[in-house]
């Protein structure tokens, strides 16, 4: 959308022709292709096959939130994902930059009243996302997808049945299926987490400010919650059940949540909810479980937020109308090759079992696969290797393996782990706490030391791993970063420094001043 | 505002003057709100647009879009002058999306002609009030002279 003050919105560059390739010989179908969901898999997949010629329709619908929020076309990211999230991140850290502004020089009047208006951030946020909706609505026109605002499930291995709002069926065929249907937020089985609980499906629409929030769950959707509600001076508690950030590097989750902790977020470690009522004064009771010490806990808030995993919406599929097969336990689908056990029928995001549950993943996968089915293109999805950032308060990017899970393939021994605390030079003059800006490299011992990940803990942490992402691509070894100029002040420039290893046991503190 | 102010102005000395309420009218208020009409849906769209005798402004905004917000006032202060010459149709493009799609809207706000259901000029994006009222002016003088022709 364009800034208050533009002339216009969701300006786009030119239409593109699709160019005709892929010529069907089989009319028997409505469709070349159906994609069952319109978030960034499918929405991706289904552009790029109508740019091969195939004749295409997307199915959306958004089955409102036990809450009653629902959204438009687009999927998780652009609506209740990513992009409001990233959003509401960027008010944080402006929140903290008027404050950091005094000490270099500006005049804020009345610092203490400085304090958000929740109602304007949603809205301005909530604009964003229907901008966005609208802008996708008119790409998939101009592409002359059909879009089918229904929910979809299959019939038999080429029919797909969509209801509609309205209640009435529509029935149609295609040759190939995508399944793209995502997941969502998953709710523990404990008495008021449906009824009174929020989820992220809510919290960027919420219609009054959050107030003091419990957030149950310590993955990156909890974390990222509860960093920004209390930079907005939301007072947030965490429960974490086993360990902040399962599956990224240990140290460095301990070093985004230290951050956090010193910034006011409280963790209660160990625990598990069972229970949230609501008061009389519109207040919610929440009680919880420390699972090592069997002690009870219980507190007063004015929202929880349940942020405990996410399910895949495979269920309501009828998958076996298809013959499609899917994980019992988690609903997710096994296609190595995004190709499911039935050969026209491949599934592609979030729904994908044991894939990185990402946006840009997604849309690479989708894109990949509409070209390998309409265009003969062979090229596979490399799913490893992929960076991610994680938005807290003091930022965690990473790409490739994590220390963990290097020691655990590698073996300790063949691992040489470079690392360094940081000074980022803008912290200097507000004197922001520093402790927790750190980064490491894990890479082979043996010369020429090839990278295997990068993680770092700072401000714009995705800006600077993006870069490097490509670089691991190419096969960096410790010695090309050791020869790349960095650019001065940076931060990203730190990688180009590192030079302390982990196994000298050298203090990897930079000198306490003026460094 | 600005109609409501003038129409205060317009009654107080109206009384005086003893002048024709018909000249009040198109000063009034309620004149104001004849002349822009809010589309509903796409049968509203042909009876209010596709067959007004009266040439029509289509103005497709968003509630999400700040510029539209911008235009609004502007739009509809200048139509509210035209005394009836033009009708303003409002066209919420979430809520007639398909309308929306048809007419090409892809950025918002749009301003679309629209004369014997034909679409005369588009008009794209935020524009100031005196560039609005040439065109506005501009699209209605054609309109005249197109009558005179008949």
């Amino acid at each position: 959308m364009a800034p208050i003050g533009g002339w216009l919105c969701c300006s786009r560059r030119a239409k593109l022709v699709a160019p005709s390739d892929y010529i069907d010989g089989d009319g028997n179908f409505d469709y070349d292709l159906a994609v069952i969901g319109g978030g960034s898999g499918g929405l991706a997949c289904a552009k790029e096959a109508v740019n091969q010629g195939a004749k295409v329709a997307v199915l959306d619908y958004v089955t409102p939130s036990p809450q009653g929020t629902k959204w438009g076309l687009g999927g998780t990211c652009v609506n209740v994902g990513c992009i409001p999230k990233k959003l509401m991140h960027q008010a944080a850290l402006l929140g903290e930059s008027i404050h950091e502004a005094v000490s270099y020089g500006w005049q804020v009047p009345q610092l203490n009243a400085v304090k958000i208006d929740w109602a304007t951030l949603t809205e301005s946020v909530q604009n964003h996302i229907k901008s966005v909706n609208w802008t996708t609505r008119v790409d998939l026109r101009d592409k002359k997808i059909e879009y089918i605002n229904g929910l979809g499930e299959f019939k038999d291995p080429h029919t797909i049945v969509a209801t509609m709002k309205n209640g009435s069926k529509k029935e149609l065929t295609a040759k190939n299926i995508v399944i793209a249907v995502g997941g969502r937020p998953h709710y523990p089985d404990i008495p008021g987490a449906t009824e009174y609980c929020i989820s992220s499906d809510d919290i960027f629409s919420l219609s009054h400010p959050p107030g003091k929030t419990l957030v149950v769950g310590a993955g990156y959707i909890g974390l990222e919650c509860a960093g920004f509600l209390n930079s907005l001076g939301y007072p947030a508690t965490i429960l974490v059940r086993s360990v902040p950030l399962r599956g990224f590097d240990q140290q460095m989750a301990r070093m985004v949540t230290n951050e956090m902790e010193e910034r006011g977020v409280k963790f209660q470690h160990h625990c598990i909810p069972q229970s949230v009522e609501k008061l009389e004064s519109g207040q919610l009771k929440a009680r919880w479980l420390n699972t090592q010490t069997n002690e009870q806990f219980e507190d007063v808030f004015d929202t929880v937020l349940i942020a405990t995993g996410r399910y895949q919406l495979t269920k309501a599929l009828n998958l076996p109308a298809a013959g499609v097969t899917s994980v019992a336990e988690n609903g997710k689908i096994v296609a190595p090759t995004e190709q499911t056990n039935v050969p026209h029928i491949y599934a592609v995001g979030d729904v994908l079992e044991n894939r990185p549950e990402l946006t840009p993943v997604a849309i690479h996968a989708g894109r990949l696969l509409a070209r390998r089915i309409f265009a003969g293109a062979t090229q596979q999805m490399d799913y490893d290797n992929v960076a991610t950032t994680v938005f807290t308060p003091l930022e965690y990017g990473c790409v490739g393996l994590s220390e963990e899970t290097a020691t655990e393939r590698y073996g300790a021994d063949a691992l040489e782990i470079y690392h360094a605390y940081y000074k980022p030079t803008e912290f200097f003059i507000p004197q922001r706490n520093i402790k927790n800006c750190y980064l490491k490299a894990v890479a082979l011992r043996d010369p020429p030391q090839r990278i295997l990940g990068l993680h770092f803990v700072g401000p714009v942490a995705g800006e600077v791993i993006q870069g490097f992402a490509a670089a691991i691509k190419c096969g960096i070894t410790m010695e090309h970063l050791a020869n790349t100029v960095g650019i001065h002040p940076t931060v990203a420039e730190e990688f180009t420094r590192l030079n302390i290893t982990k196994r000298s046991g050298k203090d990897p503190n930079p000198a306490s001043c003026c460094s | 505002m600005l109609v409501k102010n003038i129409a205060n102005l317009v009654v107080r000395s109206s009384f005086t003057a003893g002048k024709n309420p018909l000249v009040l009218r198109h000063f009034s208020i309620t004149s104001a709100k004849c002349d822009i009409v809010k589309i509903q849906s796409t049968d509203d769209f042909k009876a209010k647009v596709i067959n007004s005798k009266v040439p029509v402004v289509v103005d497709f905004f968003a509630t999400w879009c700040n510029p539209c917000r911008l235009l609004t006032p502007r739009l509809e202060s200048i139509i509210s002058e035209s005394k009836g010459k033009v009708i303003l149709a409002k066209v919420d493009i979430d809520e007639q999306t398909d309308l929306a799609l048809d007419y090409e809207v892809s950025s918002v706000p749009v301003l679309v002609a629209i004369k014997d259901g034909k679409v005369q000029q588009r008009l794209v994006g935020l524009q100031d009030t005196d560039k609005l009222r040439k065109w506005i002016e501009q699209f209605t003088a054609e309109e005249s002279k197109a009558e005179v022709k008949a």
